[in-house]
């Protein structure tokens, strides 16, 4: 139409570029958004990243409808209407069939687990149980047996007796396929041992496998590597309390532990020499 | 008069163009910074010392970054700092690099929402450590001790938020002058008996003189240090047995809880033993000590009215600068098990750790100019920036390289000892250090026993205890439930990094929330 007009067609081509310009970069933050909101939530600035969503314009993907809920679990001041909204949204989502479902599913637990001001473990229990059942392999069911491992250790009304939790939270690890999860409930149940006072060997058991996968970081390692000979001393392995308290001299900066450990190594020949019937 | 009136203005005109002139050359400022970047470094260490050893370092870093000036912000600790920290970064108006420390009361939230993890920085070498012994060291293992408290305080297991200044301790400053007058020699205690009957012959010259002092300078402060050492030995049997995780390291929740099971008690013979040690001590101070402050113990330190003055090596500067005589550190030697009095009750030597870094800085996360700020933080605690801090302020050095001025070379010469952490049975939660504050009346003095005290703190102790340990359960659960988004905010992001971030704080969060529950159920079994 506008051949014989050259310098028209260059014009309408100008005007168009301007005029859908503003569009394509309406359409363009949709995802950017979201991600954006994602690095922010990362980085524990929630308020910035409700900011961010909702600067977002059209009708909302699930995606964010997701992180929407996700930032308004922890955006100040928590109101129970809020988390009530937040859950509607996670119960609607978990319906699906995509790994936003089984995010949204692990996070409807999570607020029976911790967030809402009346918790109900037993409610949180049966999310999990659920999701695991539902999608085995998913990351948020896996990481959900970690939470479930901890309200059967310490929370849910039965089983009862200390043993016995201890016994269905081990009993977990067997569905747990990463590697990393599989670490933090060994160390939980490792924990839960100490706390109920159960038999040595079995949580050093649970503690040996925590070290073995690794990975752990802040304060933990020390931690770890310190209770690994203690509790070796303690259950009478000599030879393994030596190894383990050896290791922490060598892979750790000295500080506050370091000659308390070096006394344990003391006591430690001690111990072994009396075993032998030899003065130490 | 019409020419008369032409010279009075031509008079007035050069009269105020000399003037102007003068003040543009003498006075004024000049209308445009020469440095187009400034940076606000704000700290409360207002001792006498840090501000000297951080304008020492300002001006040699601005002389080699002409753009960049650093102004030093110093506010005043306890009371004002976490208000004004905490107003100023809800406002965006926060310096760009600021003091923070874990034991502030209510600011744990702090570092996650306003401070930018300096983690992948620290894995670097310092470009200002070229040259010297810690060139091409990852910035992180030129420190001390490798950061450990940034490390054990960040909100983000596996990341860092803070670099730190310095290294701290507790010593006893010795007037030198009143001991030789005394004793009629310098003697250095080497355990909690000697400096048990320097106490005494302090008291004994008082008494022969008729000149009032006192072994121990007094205040409320400096008490709360001192108890917290000299109680240790004889309680680290019962931290023995209260170590069910064998980490050989009690937490508060820890001590606590087993409290509130019953299984140990202010009255119980060891933890007595303890408080006859803090007695002793305490009784070397004037009478109404505990309505002193630190600076009054201080003054009188400074006056020659008491031969030690017991408190942190922050104020080693302050007392050499003020006092008019010689001043010697040492050691508060613990009792030991050969010790008359409690030495039954004391299962070895107890330490004073090995020297952990302090005076955390952190990067604020809204900073202008965070990569200046970031250059700044490296030169201060580069080899040369460490330097010209610790001589400038007498203070130690925190970094591998920087040599330790012969003043303040015996900071580094920690007490080597069993520790079970900082868990002295007096702080381990704000309620029962308030109840250990209005009952200390019990312990101290004349009509003060530590049995009387100790019978008093059982009496009080079931309450606070209890208030102490849900407020640490409160503490856990604060780091427990932003980590949910935290953790969603990961997984929504690719990358190999956003999956170690992901993993890690899951790890982390699982492990807060096994306390938590563990606290939950220690305070629902002993209702």
């Amino acid at each position: 139409m506008f051949a014989p007009y050259p310098e028209w067609r260059r014009g309408c081509g100008a005007w168009l570029c301007l005029t859908l310009l503003p569009f394509a970069r309406a359409a363009a933050p949709v995802s950017d958004d979201t991600a954006a909101a994602w690095q922010l939530m990362a980085d524990h600035l929630v308020r910035d990243a409700y900011v961010r969503l909702d600067q977002v314009k059209g009708p909302p993907s699930r995606e964010q409808d997701f992180a929407q809920a996700v930032v308004a679990v922890d955006y100040q001041p928590v109101t129970q209407a809020r988390l009530h909204e937040a859950e509607a949204t996670f119960a609607a989502l978990a319906a699906g069939h995509d790994e936003l479902a089984e995010a949204a599913a692990y996070m409807q637990a999570r607020l029976y687990q911790v967030h809402f001001q009346q918790l109900d473990y037993p409610r949180a229990a049966a999310l999990y149980r659920a999701l695991a059942e539902r999608h085995p392999e998913s990351h948020w069911a896996q990481l959900g047996l970690v939470k479930l491992g901890l309200l059967l250790l310490y929370a849910l009304p039965e089983p009862s007796v200390p043993a016995e939790r201890i016994g269905a939270a081990t009993a977990l690890l067997a569905r747990i396929h990463e590697e990393k999860l599989q670490r933090d409930l060994h160390l939980q149940i490792a924990r839960a041992g100490t706390f109920y006072d159960q038999p040595l060997d079995s949580v050093l058991a649970h503690l040996i496998e925590v070290n073995r996968i690794g990975g752990l970081v802040g304060q933990a390692p020390e931690d770890l590597a310190v209770e690994l000979g203690e509790l070796s001393l303690r259950a009478g392995h000599y030879a393994q309390a030596r190894g383990y308290f050896e290791a922490y001299l060598r892979d750790f900066v000295p500080n506050l532990r370091s000659v308390t450990v070096r006394r344990r190594l003391e006591d430690l020949a001690a111990l072994e020499a009396k075993a032998k019937g030899l003065r130490p | 008069m019409r020419r008369l009136r032409a010279k009075l203005g031509l008079a007035l005109l050069v009269g105020a163009y000399a003037g102007a002139l003068y003040w543009v050359l003498t006075r004024s400022e000049p209308v445009i910074h020469r440095r187009e970047v400034t940076i606000y470094f704000a700290h409360w260490q207002i001792e006498r010392g840090p501000p000297d050893g951080i304008n020492a370092a300002i001006k040699r870093y601005e002389e080699l970054n002409p753009r960049v000036h650093v102004v030093q912000l110093q506010i005043p600790g306890a009371t004002i700092y976490p208000q004004w920290m905490r107003s100023n970064l809800a406002g965006e108006t926060g310096p760009d690099l600021m003091e923070w420390g874990a034991w502030l009361p209510g600011q744990k939230d702090i570092p996650a929402r306003y401070f930018a993890p300096l983690t992948a920085e620290l894995a670097k070498p310092n470009p200002y450590n070229r040259g010297t012994s810690q060139e091409k060291i990852p910035w992180q293992d030129t420190f001390h001790d490798k950061l450990l408290a940034p490390k054990r305080d960040s909100p983000d297991p596996g990341q860092i938020y803070a670099v730190n200044i310095t290294e701290s301790t507790l010593r006893l400053f010795c007037n030198v002058e009143l001991m030789k007058e005394i004793l009629g020699r310098v003697v250095v205690p080497k355990n909690f008996d000697d400096l048990r009957k320097i106490f005494a012959q302090v008291q004994d010259y008082s008494r022969r003189t008729g000149r009032t002092i006192h072994g121990l300078a007094g205040s409320r402060d400096t008490t709360r240090s001192v108890a917290q050492s000299v109680i240790l030995a004889p309680l680290l049997g019962v931290n023995q047995r209260l170590d069910d995780g064998g980490t050989l390291y009690l937490y508060n929740r820890q001590v606590l809880a087993a409290y509130l099971a019953g299984r140990w008690r202010y009255s119980e013979p060891a933890v007595r033993a303890g408080l006859q040690l803090v007695r002793e001590t305490t009784n070397a101070m004037k009478p109404g000590f505990i309505q002193l402050r630190r600076d009054d113990a201080m003054i009188e330190f400074l006056r020659g009215q008491a031969l030690f003055f017991f408190y942190g090596t922050w104020d080693a500067t302050s007392l050499r600068r003020l006092a008019s005589f010689k001043i010697q550190p040492m050691k508060l030697m613990q009792a030991m098990p050969d010790d008359p009095e409690v030495g039954r009750y004391v299962v070895g030597q107890g330490g004073e750790g090995m020297g952990e870094t302090s005076l955390s800085m952190y990067l604020n996360k809204t900073s202008r100019h965070p990569a200046e700020a970031l250059d700044f933080l490296k030169f201060l605690t580069s080899v040369p920036g460490q330097q010209l801090f610790t001589d400038a302020s007498l203070w130690l050095p925190a970094v591998n390289g920087a040599v330790v001025p012969e003043a303040i070379r015996n900071f580094r010469d920690y007490q080597e000892g069993i520790s079970f952490g900082q868990a002295p049975y007096d702080m381990i939660g704000t309620e029962v250090g308030m109840n250990w504050d209005r009952n200390f009346y019990r312990l101290s003095g004349e009509n003060g026993s530590a049995e009387k005290f100790a019978a008093a703190l059982d009496a009080e102790m079931p309450a606070a205890v209890r208030q102490d340990l849900k407020a640490e359960l409160r503490a856990t659960l604060v780091l427990v439930k932003p980590q949910d988004p935290v953790i969603v905010g990961w997984a929504g992001l690719t990358g190999d990094k956003a999956r170690i971030r992901r993993e890690e704080s899951e790890a982390a969060q699982t492990m807060s929330e096994g306390l938590a529950l563990q606290m939950k159920l220690q305070l629902e079994s002993a209702k």
